[in-house]
């Protein structure tokens, strides 16, 4: 159940059982998002700052729009859920639909899990971009990111022939 | 997306989830990313897990001054374990392949030298390969543990050998193969010759009969033949087998002792394990 952007976790949608400890986290675009601290856990960089005594205030996350942000909570809190029940099938097919976006998204998503250090989530977002790139044409692969081709005709040359076997 | 804006480590993290292959070419996209593809992070995970132990059985030290400079250093056979085995990767998959020399295997009377001979051949990768002079009941056996090898891997085993000249009733029924690892079995048969066109039309033309009475003696089942290797030896698929991680010996074997005929000029480098394409 992957959410559209639109539809932000409001305070009262992100509790699942009321009685649970509470974090506020700020979107770049500061807008705030009220998660159960195991939501907001599965973010180790979150889990070092509860730790260090910082959370009774809002957590200020300075490099992630509410969009992505939304969508990060979404993999937290379901993640919290697979945690509890174990089942590895469902979590696969959730997996699967949810990293089902385009190539923009998917590098928000790596750098909010690379920066808030989300390993579940850094390890999906990873693998779909190396599943997009396996058995690529160098080609291929600088449209697809848009990179610029600066390898010079001399070091394609050595590298073809250092590496002939994988050209083949 | 800016892939040149993500961080190193994912870039190095997102590399290492592809495969060497892909890895190489990566580097002609751009001088970024051929530094990433390059690193040790990448190719330490292309790697099999246990390399470090591989290196301390290794006969001669292997040197290296880069993760992707070992791999492809592994990519080309090294003899380990005191020169019973030959270690080698897949280039393409980086899984892990073994060679067991002829001293390694069980070959029934195999240490008789009325039976078969012990002898070094240059074109071997071993100090020694056995040569059967002449016996009826053949039997050669091999085991590998499981663990060895890479994980969740469909694997075949193949006998390599080679036809003395003047080999003998080596081919006159086909010999059993077999290759079992707890409840899975798999078998086959195989003729062990050379592929001679004229001879096996010739047979077919004299011998039909006879051959149809001698292969009833042998279980019925898929039929194969030695086929050449590029190191100038010939191998015959004994079996396949799935690794699925856990320990388990892996038992392979050739028999031919039904034909009670004597047969001679097999010569046996080893069994090799290897990812099955």
């Amino acid at each position: 159940m992957a959410s559209s952007s639109s539809s932000l976790p409001s305070p009262s949608s992100s509790s699942s059982s009321s009685s649970s400890k509470k974090l506020v986290l700020r979107s770049s675009d500061e807008k705030h998002f009220e998660v159960d601290e195991a939501v907001a856990l599965q973010s180790e960089m979150i889990k070092q700052m509860v730790e260090d005594g910082f959370g009774g205030d809002v957590i200020p996350l300075l490099n992630v729009s509410s969009n992505i942000l939304s969508k990060v909570i979404d993999y937290c809190k379901k993640h919290v859920d697979f945690d509890s029940k174990k089942k590895m099938d469902d979590r696969r097919r959730w997996d699967a639909e949810y990293i089902d976006v385009g190539v923009d998204e998917l590098y928000h998503l790596i750098m909010a899990a690379n920066y808030r250090n989300i390993k579940g989530l850094l390890d999906l977002t990873c693998q779909k971009v190396a599943d997009t790139i396996k058995g690529k044409k160098p080609k291929q692969i600088r449209i697809i990111f848009n990179i610029k081709n600066d390898v010079t005709p001399e070091g394609e040359q050595k590298i073809r022939k250092e590496h002939s076997w994988a050209f083949e | 997306m800016e892939f040149n804006l993500l961080p190193e480590d994912c870039v190095s993290h997102i590399l290492s989830l592809t495969s060497p292959r892909d890895a190489c070419r990566y580097c002609l996209v751009s001088t970024a990313l051929r530094s990433a593809a390059q690193s040790n992070v990448v190719w330490e995970n292309f790697l099999p897990s246990d390399f470090q132990e591989i290196l301390w059985m290794s006969v001669s030290p292997v040197s290296f001054l880069s993760k992707k400079e070992l791999y492809f250093s592994l990519c080309s056979p090294i003899l380990v374990d005191g020169g019973r085995k030959v270690f080698s990767l897949d280039k393409f998959t980086g899984k892990k392949c073994y060679m067991l020399c002829a001293r390694e295997l069980s070959i029934t009377w195999g240490s008789d030298p009325m039976y078969w001979t012990w002898k070094p051949l240059s074109e071997s990768r071993f100090a020694e390969v056995a040569e059967l002079r002449s016996i009826w009941w053949l039997e050669i056996h091999g085991k590998i543990n499981s663990r060895m090898l890479s994980p969740k891997t469909t694997y075949a085993a193949y006998l390599v050998v080679k036809f003395a000249d003047r080999a003998y009733g080596l081919d006159s029924l086909p010999s059993e193969l077999s290759v079992e690892v707890g409840s899975h079995q798999s078998r086959a048969k195989a003729y062990l010759r050379c592929h001679d066109n004229r001879k096996e039309s010739l047979e077919r033309l004299y011998y039909s009969n006879r051959i149809q009475v001698l292969g009833a003696r042998v279980e019925q089942g898929e039929e194969r033949l030695p086929c050449e290797r590029s190191d100038g030896w010939m191998e015959v698929e004994l079996g396949d087998f799935f690794t699925d991680g856990c320990d388990g010996e892996v038992k392979m074997s050739l028999t031919e002792v039904k034909g009670y005929h004597l047969k001679g000029g097999l010569i046996v480098e080893g069994i090799e394990v290897r990812p099955k394409v």
